[in-house]
């Protein structure tokens, strides 16, 4: 055993350059002034005084409700598609959890580019409307085409746990719930929906997390006016050059997340020793 | 002790496995760093050919990110940026001096375009393109009597939602500041204040979309009829759609001019100026000119452009001489952070 400790050290030592070292710069970063350079450093609280101007507590609380929609519709339909995979034999659900799967293969961009070319004014679906004689309508730039587009790239995040949560289950549960009387819709509340709750939680916490860092959708498919956390975190390295605030917004959002994910781990049975 | 010595080759392993990439082959290199769809691709390869190197090709969308890229430890031999970056990277000494005598094919340059107020004597940039900034129209829908408000078309209700607006921070408050009458290099801040007014009161009035590259393709399907656009954009864009016009407005605007020049850090400069004098030859500057659409710097090649492939067309050929057009200028620290934050407030509202 004990060579195989040793053996871990250079992980050890590569992790800590490609992690801790990177998130002390962020804190480091978040609570100076003084330059991108770190050179003439002082210590300050402005950055975090900053981001509770109004302006940036609105685009905290556009991020927020807009990561909760999408994780709302990512659950019903992700729910849904994995539930009816689950209920195939099990080689058909191979197929098919392939096929959820399929999109992720083709890089997030283009797909991204293929909702622009379906959604935008004179896009293929506005074509399609004026051919049946209805009037066009404007979906690009919009809440609908941003939530369209996480909804498309975050889906397999969110079937892939729940489907592996429902395969695992017994179905001989279910048989003994309508055995004592319980109607399809109570056996499916008590019984399947329980028991795939960790595969819910899981799939929650990945597609919420990921939808509201997410800035290239909204920037492509929302406009340069959609600023999300991540665009505008995007915006301050990238074209403001202040390192220190971006920083300051990052830190704000990590903890955010971190709160938000042990309030979800509580729901999850499997963490808290079994409901 | 063997457990040690098994340790140290794996370190050394992964040390080594990491450091591979470095690997430097016999064949000079140049590293270029140009903006997006800003080259003749073919270009590149024709000159990897001729000078027997190899041209790393790197892009950025913006001149902000290209300092903060280059700020932040990034090499590179040649970067194109405009005349206020390089202002900026003049008085941050990070230019070396351009040796004008190795670039035998200067004298192809029109002369408007030396001595410049960011470069005057020209001791480190060489004209890569130049070009304005104005307003791409469709004739259709927009009139022709409302195209001659300039840019207060953009405030325009009439043509509410169906607008594009740059994503860029100088160019929208170049636009603000140009349209309330003011100059686009002021350092007033009441002034910059007024412009911000305008750039929210637009945003709120007019639902506008602040788009980047994006607007190329956009406009081209005419999925919107106005669109804030640089000139060698709407060339292009006019070539591909007849329904658009392209108007440089009467209240004045940006003439800019990208311009080629040699960071500290280049250490082959001789390649650097092969490649300078390759971009400026007659038949390479055609054939870029015609792939993206910017106006050249090489006379004949411009000249050309007008009686050929851009015929017709009056975005390729800017406006000169023209008093109320600027040219951008350098903003100290403290102004381009206060312009900086101001324009993530448009648009984060």
């Amino acid at each position: 055993m004990k060579q195989f400790k040793n053996l871990v050290r250079p992980y050890l030592i590569w992790s800590f350059i490609l992690i801790v070292v990177p998130l002390f710069l962020i804190v480091l970063y978040s609570v100076t002034t003084g330059g991108n350079s770190l050179v003439n450093i002082q210590f300050t609280g402005e950055n975090f005084k900053k981001i509770f101007e109004p302006v940036y507590m609105n685009v905290f609380i556009r991020s927020f409700k807009l990561g909760a929609i999408t994780t709302g519709v990512c659950l019903v339909v992700g729910y849904m598609l994995a539930y009816v995979i689950s209920r195939y034999s099990e080689k058909v659900q191979n197929i098919l959890i392939l096929a959820v799967t399929i999109p992720t293969w083709i890089n997030m961009l283009l797909r991204t580019y293929a909702w622009i070319s379906l959604l935008s004014d004179n896009g293929i679906i506005n074509s399609l409307l004026m051919l049946l004689g209805l009037d066009p309508v404007t979906m690009m730039y919009t809440d609908f085409s941003v939530i369209i587009g996480l909804v498309c790239d975050l889906l397999p995040f969110m079937v892939i746990p729940i489907h592996t949560s429902l395969a695992k289950m017994d179905h001989s549960l279910i048989e003994a719930a309508y055995d004592l009387g319980a109607k399809p819709l109570t056996a499916f509340w008590k019984v399947t929906f329980k028991l795939s709750i960790p595969g819910v939680v899981n799939g929650t916490i990945m597609v919420f997390l990921l939808s509201i860092s997410s800035f290239v959708i909204p920037k492509l498919l929302g406009g340069g006016q959609y600023v999300l956390i991540g665009n505008l975190i995007e915006e301050q390295f990238i074209s403001v050059g202040d390192w220190n605030f971006g920083s300051a917004i990052s830190m704000l959002l990590a903890v955010a997340i971190l709160i938000m994910i042990s309030i979800m781990k509580k729901i999850d049975p499997d963490e808290n020793g079994g409901a | 002790m063997k457990k040690k010595i098994a340790a140290l080759i794996l370190c050394v392993c992964i040390a080594a496995l990491a450091l591979s990439g470095c690997g430097s082959s016999s064949k000079k290199t140049l590293r270029v760093y140009n903006a997006g769809e800003y080259i003749d691709k073919t270009l590149l390869t024709k000159f990897e050919k001729e000078y027997n190197c190899k041209v790393v090709y790197e892009t950025f969308d913006s001149n902000e990110s290209l300092y903060t890229k280059v700020m932040s430890g990034s090499k590179y031999d040649i970067l194109i940026p405009s005349d206020y970056m390089i202002e900026r990277l003049i008085k941050e000494n990070f230019l070396q001096p351009v040796d004008w005598s190795l670039i035998t094919n200067k004298d192809n340059i029109i002369s408007d375009l030396y001595g410049r107020s960011f470069d005057p004597e020209n001791t480190y940039s060489v004209p890569y393109f130049w070009g304005s900034v104005g307003i791409l129209y469709d004739k259709t829908v927009v009139s022709e009597e409302d195209a001659k408000e300039g840019w207060n078309l953009l405030l325009n209700e009439k043509y509410k939602g169906d607008l594009y607006m740059y994503d860029s921070e100088r160019d929208s408050f170049m636009i603000a500041l140009k349209a309330l009458g003011y100059s686009m290099n002021t350092k007033n801040y009441s002034e910059l204040d007024e412009a911000y007014q305008w750039l929210c009161n637009q945003r709120d009035t007019m639902d506008p979309v602040y788009v980047g590259d994006d607007v190329i393709d956009n406009m081209i399907s005419g999925n919107k009829s106005i669109a804030v656009v640089y000139s060698g954009d709407a060339a292009y864009i006019m070539s591909e759609n007849e329904n658009l016009a392209y108007i440089e407005p009467e209240q004045g605007t940006n003439i800019w001019c990208d311009c080629m020049v040699i960071t500290k850090d280049c250490t082959d400069t001789e390649l650097a100026h092969q490649f300078m004098n390759f971009m400026l030859d007659e038949e390479n500057a055609l054939a870029n000119t015609e792939e993206v659409g910017y106006s050249s710097p090489v006379k004949s090649a411009f000249e050309t452009m007008q009686e050929e492939a851009y015929k017709g067309i009056s975005a390729y050929v800017t406006r000169v001489g023209y008093d109320k057009d600027e040219v951008f200028a350098y903003q100290e620290t403290e102004l381009k952070s206060y312009c900086a934050d101001l324009w993530t407030k448009v648009k984060a509202h």
